[in-house]
Formats: structure tokens, C-alpha cells, sequence
């Protein structure tokens, strides 16, 4: 027999509404009871059914292709055989990793720069932008934004980038002369290689961009930045 | 109740597990679209969507070997970790979500017509619209209290505190409202 509390905290442990001790608590409670759990597994299965209850929509095409180029390049970093050559193919490991991470510097600025270009074509202005430490720190991080004021959105390209830390996320922001505060422009998640690929939108419009900044805040992010500036670079 | 549907997702998500990207790019064919309507819902912004729902299968991705099917279908997993995610993005942007009163009012709004261009033939989507139809009638029969808890605490990033606060009624029967609209949901459609 569970009771309608514990019930009522099995819903919300589904939905992830529980505080960390109420959930750390449940799970006690879940483990010595096989009622509970299947209670549990029930709402899982109702959570899903109201995923279900939304008008369909199709991802994009080119969404497929990033999840699967992503994947394949997990694969390729997580691959046993690099995993135990590592220790007598280290030294050539990471001067291929550079060659490689070089080809894709280059590679991708020049998608960049190109698409930059189609961009100016059809009267879209865009900007690229660099950011760097301030401080001189992370000196082998490369971060570019290419923004489009007109679509008030953009492409923030990440390589090489340490992890921001336990608890901590990286958040973008964007300076713009006419806010006295910086804009956020969203969390950046950064896979173990360091390196990430996001399109971005600014919380609200940017009139005069003069500056995009990355930051480290609490994970989740902050609506105005709290934590040290890593990187920036003026438009 | 398993169906022959999640005994292929599970099928698919072990030979993912075993770092099968054929296998895995057709549990991107079967579940992707599904998330991605969900982003879209919830986030009102279909790139903001595209950018979700491609940390979501990295994730899923990473976790392959950890999915217990002990715990849920292959496809709930899947669902509650994109809400998860797009939740951490809602309250990480600070947004508040524009409720929808009635979840048969969505044809109208702005992420239906953001995302226009991409809505699905319709051949691509009988099925999936008609199941979504199912559960909507299913949803349509809770009582009203009911309904609205539910798609408050699923569809918005707000908490049971935060709901309870927002339609003015005592924290306790909120939870209620939320496990009754739940389990009954589950039970008329299984």
C-alpha cells in the first residue's frame, strides 16, 4: 500500500520537481519497494504519453546530419583502439590532433567566411567575430560568433575550450551600446573535447552589438553575468 | 505495457550502446520527431528546438549503456530527458512560458507559425498526429483542475510551488492534482 504522499512525491520525482534531499530520499524509499517502483515506471509511461499529445512536427534534414557528424566524431575520440595505443602513440596522437583540429580551424573559417559572404549576398550583413582571454588565459581556445543583426541571431564555434567546472556553465553574452546590461544569448555546452557548435538568439533585441563575452556562471546560467569573463571579443 | 514498438527502440538503443551509428540513426528516424515537437511546444523557437534536441541525442548517445528497461520505455526515457533539457534552457534564459489554456488551441500559436516550414505532409504525419489526437481526447476527459496541473507542471519549467502559487490553491493539491491527472492518463491509455 503507498500512501498518497509518497504518491504524490513519485509524480513529482518523474517530473523532476523533487529538491535534491527529497530526491535523494525517494530513491531510499524506492529501493526497498518494488510497489513504488512500478508506480514510478506508470508515470514514467503517463510523462511520455503527454510528450506524445503535442502536433507533430519534422526536424529539419540538416538537424540529422549534425546529431550524426557529432556521433561519429564521439565514436572516433572514444575508440578502444586510440584508448590503449594511447600510451605509445600519445606524441603522435597529439600532433595529429592538432593537425586535425588546425584542418577544422581552417575548414570551418572558411565555411564561416563563406557563409558570411552568401550572407552579404542576399543583403543580410553579418559579422565575425573573435573572442579571446582577457587575461591571457586558455591561450589555445579559438572561439568565434558570426552574427546576423538582421535575424538577431547567430553561430558561436568553439574549439579547444576547458571544461567551465563542477556546477559551472559557460553563458554567452552579448554587449549591446543601447542595454546597460550585457544580454544573454544562452548556457554553451562544450562536449569533452572542448569543442561545441550553437546557434544562438539573444534574450531580447540587439540594436548596436559592441561585444560578444563568455562568462562562467552557476549551472543553469544567470540573467545577468555574476562570474568571471574568460573570453570576449569587440565587433 | 510493452509493446513490439519498444522492444525495437530497445533493440536499437543496445546496438547504439555497443556504438552501432547505423542503429542509432534509425533511433534518430523513430524518436526524433517526436522530441523535436516537444522542443518546439515548449520552446516556442524552432532553432532553439534543433539545438535541444541535438544535445539531446548526444546524450542519448552517451547513456545508451546506461538505459535500464526496467525503468520506462525507450521512448519516455527519451522524452523526459529532452523536457529535462529544455527545461534547464527555459529557466536558464529566464522565459516563462506562454501557457496554452487549451493544448487543441496550438495550431495558433507562434511556434506553430515559426515553424510553419517545416511542418511534416500529411502522409509523414497521419500517424503521429493521430496518436497525438488520442491522447489529447484522453487528456480532454481529465477534469479541468486536473488537466491544467498536469500541463503546467510538464509543459512549463515552473515548480509544483510555483504552480501552486500561480492558480492560487494549497500546495498539497497541487501534488494530488498532478499524480491523479498522471495515473488516470496512464490508465485510459493503456
Amino acid at each position: 500500500m503507498i500512501t498518497d504522499d509518497l504518491q504524490d512525491q513519485a509524480a513529482l520525482y518523474v517530473l523532476g520537481s523533487l529538491s535534491a534531499d527529497e530526491t535523494a530520499a525517494f530513491e531510499d524509499s524506492l529501493r526497498n519497494d518494488a510497489d513504488l517502483r512500478a508506480l514510478v515506471c506508470d508515470l514514467r509511461e503517463a510523462a511520455g504519453d503527454l510528450g506524445r499529445s503535442v502536433p507533430a512536427k519534422r526536424p529539419p534534414a540538416e538537424l540529422k546530419r549534425r546529431v550524426l557528424r557529432e556521433i561519429a566524431l564521439e565514436k572516433q575520440a572514444r575508440s578502444p583502439r586510440s584508448r590503449t595505443a594511447a600510451a605509445n602513440w600519445l606524441p603522435w596522437a597529439i600532433a595529429a590532433a592538432f593537425i586535425a583540429l588546425c584542418a577544422i580551424l581552417v575548414v570551418d573559417r572558411t565555411r564561416l567566411q563563406r557563409e558570411l559572404a552568401a550572407a552579404r549576398k542576399t543583403d543580410s550583413p553579418s559579422m565575425l567575430v573573435t573572442l579571446a582571454s582577457p587575461n591571457g588565459e586558455h591561450p589555445d581556445a579559438k572561439v568565434t560568433v558570426a552574427w546576423q543583426p538582421d535575424r538577431q541571431s547567430g553561430t558561436i564555434t568553439i574549439a579547444n575550450m576547458p571544461p567551465p567546472g563542477p556546477g559551472r556553465d559557460y553563458q554567452l553574452w552579448a554587449i549591446d551600446a543601447n542595454h546597460k546590461d550585457p544580454i544573454s544569448a544562452g548556457i554553451i555546452h562544450i562536449d569533452p573535447n572542448g569543442v561545441a557548435r550553437i546557434r544562438f538568439k539573444p534574450d531580447q533585441a540587439v540594436a548596436q552589438i559592441k561585444a560578444f563575452a563568455i562568462s562562467i556562471e552557476r549551472e543553469g546560467g544567470t540573467t545577468k553575468p555574476e562570474g568571471p569573463i574568460v573570453m570576449i571579443g569587440n565587433a | 505495457m510493452a509493446t513490439s514498438q519498444d522492444a525495437a527502440d530497445r533493440e536499437m538503443l543496445a546496438q547504439a550502446a555497443g556504438g552501432d551509428q547505423a542503429a542509432f540513426a534509425k533511433l534518430y528516424d523513430r524518436l526524433s520527431g517526436p522530441l523535436y515537437s516537444l522542443a518546439v511546444r515548449m520552446l516556442s523557437d524552432a532553432n532553439e528546438a534543433q539545438d535541444a534536441v541535438q544535445e539531446v541525442f548526444v546524450q542519448i548517445w552517451r547513456r545508451a549503456a546506461k538505459y535500464d528497461p526496467t525503468q520506462s520505455s525507450v521512448f519516455s526515457w527519451a522524452m523526459l530527458m529532452t523536457r529535462s533539457r529544455i527545461i534547464d534552457r527555459l529557466r536558464a534564459r529566464g522565459r516563462r512560458l506562454r501557457v496554452v489554456a487549451s493544448s487543441t488551441d496550438d495550431t495558433n500559436d507562434a511556434a506553430a507559425a515559426a515553424d510553419a516550414s517545416v511542418a511534416e505532409s500529411a502522409a509523414d504525419t497521419a500517424d503521429r498526429n493521430e496518436e497525438a489526437m488520442r491522447v489529447r481526447t484522453v487528456l480532454d476527459k481529465l477534469p479541468a483542475e486536473q488537466r491544467q496541473a498536469i500541463d503546467l507542471a510538464f509543459f512549463s519549467e515552473l515548480t509544483h510551488h510555483q504552480i501552486a502559487d500561480q492558480l492560487g490553491q494549497p500546495l498539497g493539491t497541487i501534488k494530488a492534482r498532478i499524480r491523479r491527472g498522471l495515473l488516470k492518463l496512464r490508465e485510459q491509455i493503456t
